[in-house]
């Protein structure tokens, strides 16, 4: 109190000031504060630190006595999906000062200042008498004493996990200013067997690698597996009985149908925007071209025609274009057209060869794979092929696929020898790589869309 | 009973307890001082002003930086000035000759100084007259007293010293200095009148602004402390200034208050990282002499233009 009234003096003394020294210049009664303090000397400050951000999270705090350990795993899955990101810098709990939290009361700052915390999450599990769970969660803001976010969610039991990702998307939204990921699915191939005897299954699992779930039985191979923008459905590619064809895949119910009734093979599937259309490669001869269906209508239209293989088609996320690699020019090159077809530009020039292009649902880059000097590298390129940017090189990485904010992609890598391929995420810097555990081997990635 | 101690022991005890005695003592840390750093007035004239031959623009301060009044060095004249020509004796032109002839006149006021020589010479003989009594053994122990025999020979050196550069030697690494026929003036720096005026920043620069010297220090104080969000490579380029108050000890006299709302997510947690920032970073280390300017300011945090 005394200080805000010393404040308050301060304050008094200093419109007084103003207030004279307004007279004696015989200015005009009304100045707004606005313009006497664009008088003040400013100073640009430009250089700060992309450095991860120091962020407490203790655990969450049990409603009931029996809700302890899913406050534990929340904490767990909000820290490790955090500290996956590259952004943050989780504290460890054992640092910590306070352990006994008061959900409902502002948190006693000093004590995370201390350990350097700069962000502060606080938050309470409670099961509800109707069996439902609730989630209560704050973001804290440590050098300003706010509170920057705080929400709360009613689930089903065993739905916490996606709880504890939609809280984490919330505060790397409220701390980033960038659109989460975290509560989103990746469906991928699982590989399983010797190198000579693979067995392939379609699988499909939380983006942090938990939750994961065969969808096919793996008598057949399968390739390429694409997200629906809907997220119900899964467009893919399988050896059956005769040649690949492109599948749909309903995940909710396990349908499946072939898309399309073509002469040859038919490969390289994925959705259109709206997720009204698949885009697919279909071979002709020693050719290939694209072509898109309609799903609704079935109607398919010719994209490209030429004596050459293009393969791979992408939309932007405004459906107004797409890429595609095409060998037209000699070797395999990125070309983007408009998406009702016409002329394609070339827009990758750089040594070796590209293939699987994906465009960001972002909108501004081109993911890739480019091969040459024996080393397959994942790299981005704006939509117009300039600024380039290799993310990781080596004996094999392929198969980009970029997380629904177009922050992350996601690839697969295999480390040569005996040993079979796992899954990669890198953010668009390159500077921030991590294994995705899997239960074994896995290629094919394709990162789904946020799932609210 | 007494307990048998090794007087090494003891020995080493002592040496260690006083080594790290004196380390702790004078191995203290201190804080990194943040120097300030000097700026240079710099007055800016658009281009268009210049184009359109405008001369309405701040006068500049002709006055040059002096900061001593010096003896001004004699230049190191590396090969000399030409003053003349060589005369091309050619079979048709003998006319220039005479010419030539004049030039050795011109050096001839040299030898002048060699007749000072004989002027100081003549002293001695003036104070031979004085002493009446031993001429020999008078002129004797002067000889051997007075340094005026060494005198002469720094003199008389002098004289060829202004000689030497009228020689001229053909050096192959100073060709450009043969083509150059200016005079060498370029290191006729020190003036006659102090001038410190060309600092604006320092203290002793008598100037009005100073906020590039405190606005830098405060500024590599802050980015310390500032941990940007991560916008990607091509994020948006958001701008957010703060009117910020700060106490003589360094500390903020109230909550810096931003000036206008973030309009995009990105933009607000780019402000809320450099509230962070100033929040986390104080108190800081100012030159307490210019605090009228920077108790109110505005820190603007913004990307750097590409």
């Amino acid at each position: 109190m005394t200080d805000q009234d010393k404040l308050h003096q301060k304050l008094l003394l200093n419109r007084r000031h103003i207030i004279s020294g307004m007279a004696a210049l015989g200015a005009a009664a009304t100045i707004a504060p606005r313009s006497a303090l664009a008088q003040s000397k400013r100073v640009p400050i430009t250089e700060g630190d992309f450095a991860p951000l120091p962020i407490a999270i203790p655990n969450f705090v049990a409603g009931t006595p029996s809700d302890g350990e899913v406050g534990v795993g929340v904490t767990q899955v909000i820290t490790n999906n955090l500290k996956r990101s590259g952004l943050f810098a989780p504290i460890d709990q054992a640092a910590f000062i306070e352990r006994n939290i008061n959900v409902d009361m502002a948190p006693n700052f000093q004590n995370w200042k201390t350990i350097n915390a700069q962000a502060l999450v606080t938050g309470r599990m409670t099961r509800q008498g109707d069996g439902r769970l609730k989630a209560e969660f704050r973001l804290w803001d440590v050098n300003t004493a706010q509170q920057l976010a705080g929400q709360q969610y009613f689930t089903s039991p065993e739905s916490w996990r996606r709880i504890a990702h939609i809280i984490s998307d919330q505060i790397y939204e409220r701390l980033t200013g960038e659109k989460g990921y975290f509560d989103s699915r990746v469906v991928f191939v699982d590989e399983t067997g010797s190198k000579e005897r693979r067995v392939k299954r379609l699988a499909l699992m939380d983006q942090d690698g938990a939750n994961v779930r065969y969808l096919t039985r793996g008598s057949d191979l399968v390739l390429t597996p694409r997200f629906s923008p809907s997220s119900q459905e899964i467009t893919y590619m399988e050896f059956g009985q005769g040649d690949p064809r492109v599948y749909l895949f309903n995940i909710e119910t396990g349908q499946r149908e072939i898309v399309g009734n073509f002469p040859g093979m038919s490969f390289a599937p994925r959705f259109s925007p709206d997720g009204q259309r698949v885009i697919m490669s279909l071979q002709q001869g020693g050719n290939a071209n694209l072509f898109v269906m309609d799903l609704r209508s079935k109607t398919t239209t010719r994209l490209t025609d030429t004596p050459a293989i293009d393969t791979s088609p992408s939309y932007a996320p405004d459906g107004s274009r797409l890429c595609f690699e095409s060998d037209r020019g000699g070797k395999p090159q990125i070309y983007v057209m408009p998406a009702s077809g016409g002329a394609a530009q070339r827009i990758s020039f750089g040594e070796g060869s590209y293939s699987t292009p994906v465009w960001s649902p972002r909108g501004d880059y081109i993911a890739f794979t480019k091969q040459g000097g024996g080393q397959f590298a994942i790299g981005i390129m704006k939509t117009d092929g300039s600024g380039e940017r290799i993310l990781t090189s080596g004996y094999h990485n392929e198969g980009p696929t970029f997380a629904p904010n177009g922050r992350v992609v996601m690839f697969f890598r295999e480390p040569g020898g005996t040993g079979g391929p796992s899954l990669y995420t890198v953010d668009v810097s390159g500077r921030n790589e991590q294994r995705v555990p899997t239960p074994g081997f896995a290629s094919d990635p394709a990162w789904s869309p946020l799932l609210s | 009973m007494k307990v048998k101690v090794d007087k090494t022991v003891l020995a080493s005890v002592a040496l260690h307890v006083v080594v790290l005695g004196f380390v702790m003592l004078s191995f203290s840390t201190r804080a990194l001082e943040v120097r300030p750093e000097e700026s240079v007035g710099v007055d800016i004239s658009l281009e268009s002003q210049v184009a359109a031959g405008m001369k309405t623009g701040k006068k500049e301060e002709k006055a040059p930086l002096v900061e001593k009044v010096a003896e001004a060095k004699p230049v190191d004249d590396a090969v000399g000035k030409i003053s003349e020509k060589q005369p091309v004796v050619t079979d048709t032109a003998p006319a220039p000759q005479p010419k030539a002839e004049e030039k050795p006149v011109e050096k001839k006021p040299d030898p002048p100084k060699v007749v000072e020589k004989p002027k100081e010479e003549p002293k001695p003989e003036e104070k031979k007259p004085e002493p009446a009594v031993d001429p020999i053994a008078e002129t004797i122990k002067k000889e051997q007293k007075k340094p005026t025999p060494p005198k002469p020979p720094v003199q008389a050196a002098k004289p060829p010293e202004q000689q030497k550069p009228k020689e001229r030697v053909f050096d192959q690494s100073k060709i450009a200095a043969l083509i150059d026929k200016r005079d060498p003036a370029r290191q006729a720096v020190t003036g006659e009148t102090l001038n410190s005026n060309a600092s604006l920043g320092l203290s002793k620069g008598r100037a009005a602004d100073n906020s590039a010297t405190w606005g830098s220090m405060f500024r590599r104080q802050v980015e310390n402390c500032w941990k940007k969000p991560y916008g990607g490579i091509e994020q948006e380029r958001p701008e957010v200034a703060f009117n910020i108050r700060l106490k003589k000890d360094g500390t903020l006299e109230a909550m810096p208050v931003p000036d206008g709302t973030p309009s995009t997510p990105y933009a607000r947690a780019y402000s809320d990282s450099a509230l962070r920032a100033i929040i986390q970073c104080q108190p800081y280390n100012l030159p307490a002499q210019f605090f009228d300017e920077w108790k109110a300011f505005v820190p603007v945090f913004q990307e750097r233009p590409i």
